[in-house]
């Protein structure tokens, strides 16, 4: 199975992930995430690291703090990441991340989709059998 | 794709459609969507109706909630909602009603050049305007304000890039709406990611339905209008569409988050978390107000930006001043707003939040906050098509005032997803096909003219008929694409 996929949405674009764990869902989206602002994220190197915590009302809520938080760091900060290792509490939603990336070089890194923000609408989080599965939709 | 809306929609009028106030618990006024026959079959298909019933249970709102004919889903309002709300009566402003694009809009500019001074060389005016105008994501522009400076240009719009910078000339503001300027922006409650976001960005296209047209003026339909406005047929004119970009998006992100809980706090329960509000009259209703202005502000500053790097561009193509070009500012209107206004509602003056959600102002002609000079034939609406496809230029009429708190269609409206238009466009060059119907087109990002590929919107023209038939605005003059660029 895909660790993530994107699904349709009228205008915008939806982002459906899987983790094994809220640590491996989370790692995934930002990948995700940054599968859509750049066409080739492969060619993102780990030079830098960037760290921080989050904390959010319930887990969903934290997933989508979690991408502003990336989205923010990309469009304020112009960064771009490729390695997230990401530390979710299970039982209370707070998160301590370190992100690994370097400053976005447009010779390099080709443009992809811009993404305005991560929206609440239709928002999913929740364990089937094994797996935590999330659904977010950007606004593109 | 979310399946259709199956609820009632009755037909009220030749162009009104109304989602009856006993559809839903907690409607408080009904809903009322101006489409035609053709057009409501398209609304039908996704859920935009049931959003505007969900408006409807909004605390304050007036009349009632409605939409324009180019209605699509969107987050909580659907984009073409309209929505009035009465502070004396409880009345919530709702970021929702906005939408993450604070202030997105289009921007005409005319010049004196006719068709044929440049369709030999559209492509090398194009290829021009791509390589100075910073377009997609992530772009940054030749412009940088740092914070302070960028305070200062939140607070007073475009009149301090003019009188500043010397970025532009005063009729510039003379012809935006509002000025370029909402009074009442609050910096201080604008979040300092907001104008890191926002530092470099004034003056870039962002990249989704944004684009910068060069067109020519392909039909006039009401002579007189098009005279006072400066526009004929055969002439180049250039249509910005953009808004506030990152800083935009962040405060609207922000009080999203910070509104999470505000609804609980004031009682007030809401059908769908993305219509999250506060009462006008609240602490955190003030502040988003505040926020909101600044953004509002920061976008018009951006189309400005935006305009003048465009006069740098034909200056240098064409080897003369941009003012013997005659590169004026025909009209400068938002589309994603909230604006405090007076309307008459039931016989009494009142004073509302009216929240444009994909929708345009459209005042009458006499109405004070018209230019002097467009007040005999109504307030410009400029209404951008899809690309390769028309533009339009109406008027306001005396019937949005009196129907629709004097307001008017925004655009064509989406009826493809994106991941639809790519597929549909696969096997194909759209940049090809456009140029055989004589558009030259370029994009940074290989996916964005697939995305915005023609057929993936509703045809403009079907949505101004509506609008011009409703008595909301007029038709004044079509303007066709010869060139675009985009992210």
């Amino acid at each position: 199975m895909c660790p993530w996929e994107t699904f349709e949405h009228t205008a915008d674009i939806g982002l459906r992930i899987t983790g094994r764990s809220l640590d491996e869902l989370f790692a995934t989206a930002g990948q995700a995430l940054f599968a859509l602002l750049i066409e080739n994220p492969e060619e993102i190197r780990p030079r830098e690291m960037v760290e921080f915590q989050l904390h959010a009302e319930d887990h969903a809520y934290l997933l989508v703090d979690w991408l502003h938080e990336l989205l923010y760091l990309f469009d304020g900060q112009h960064l771009v990441f490729c390695e997230f290792d990401v530390r979710v509490n299970e039982r209370r939603p707070v998160l301590s991340a370190h992100c690994r990336g370097e400053p976005v070089n447009w010779d390099v890194h080709r443009p992809g989709t811009e993404v305005k923000a991560i929206t609440y609408h239709n928002l999913k989080l929740e364990r089937q059998g094994d797996l935590w599965v999330a659904e977010v939709i950007v606004d593109i | 794709m979310a399946e259709g809306y199956r609820g009632p929609l009755e037909k009220v009028g030749p162009y009104q459609w109304l989602v009856p106030q006993d559809y839903k618990p907690g409607m408080r006024v009904p809903g009322l969507i101006y489409a035609s026959e053709e057009l409501i079959d398209q609304i039908r298909r996704d859920q935009a109706p049931e959003q505007v019933a969900n408006v409807a249970t909004l605390p304050g709102i007036q009349k009632a909630s409605l939409a324009m004919p180019d209605i699509h889903w969107g987050y909580g309002f659907p984009i073409g909602g309209v929505a009035a709300m009465d502070p004396e009566e409880g009345g919530v402003i709702s970021p929702g009603g906005v939408g993450y694009d604070i202030n997105c809009g289009v921007r005409l500019v005319r010049t004196d050049l006719t068709v044929d001074d440049v369709k030999d060389r559209v492509r090398e005016l194009v290829d021009l305007l791509f390589r100075r105008i910073p377009t997609g994501v992530g772009r940054t522009g030749k412009y940088s304000f740092p914070k302070k400076e960028l305070r200062k240009l939140v607070v007073e719009g475009p009149r301090c890039l003019v009188e500043d910078y010397g970025l532009g000339i005063p009729r510039d503001i003379e012809f935006t709406e509002a000025q370029g300027r909402l009074e009442g922006a609050e910096p201080d409650f604008v979040s300092d990611r907001a104008f890191d976001r926002g530092e470099e960005q004034c003056g870039t296209l962002g990249s989704g339905n944004h684009f910068l047209e060069v067109q020519v003026c392909s039909e006039i339909h009401d002579e007189e209008a098009a005279r006072v406005m400066g526009l004929f047929e055969g002439q180049v004119c250039i249509m910005i569409h953009s808004g506030s970009r990152g800083f935009g998006y962040q405060v609207c992100e922000d009080y999203l988050m910070k509104l999470r809980t505000v609804p609980e706090k004031y009682g007030i329960q809401l059908p769908d978390r993305q219509l999250a509000c506060a009462p006008v009259n609240s602490p955190e209703g003030r502040q988003y107000i505040g926020a909101m202005r600044a953004a509002a502000n920061f976008a018009w500053c951006n189309r400005q930006l935006l305009m003048q790097q465009t006069r740098e561009v034909f200056q240098e193509f064409f080897g003369r001043p941009w003012e013997e070009l005659g590169m004026h500012l025909v009209y400068d209107v938002a589309h994603n707003i909230a604006k405090l206004e007076q309307h008459r509602i039931d016989g009494e003056l009142k004073t509302v939040w009216v929240h444009r959600k994909g929708a345009t102002r459209a005042f009458p002609p006499g109405h004070p906050e018209i230019p002097e000079a467009y007040r005999a034939i109504g307030q410009p609406v400029l209404i951008p098509g899809s690309m390769g496809t028309a533009s339009w230029v109406l008027v306001g009429q005396p019937g949005s005032m009196d129907q629709t708190f004097g307001t008017s269609c925004h655009g064509a409206g989406r009826r493809m997803s994106r991941r639809a238009a790519v597929r549909e466009a696969r096997g194909r060059r759209i940049d090809e096909e456009l140029e055989r119907i004589g558009v030259i087109a370029r994009a940074r990002s290989r996916r964005e003219l697939p995305e915005e590929q023609p057929k993936a919107y509703k045809d403009v023209d079907l949505v101004v008929e509506v609008v011009h038939n409703a008595g909301l605005s007029k038709k004044v003059a079509r303007m066709r694409p010869i060139g675009v660029i985009k992210g």
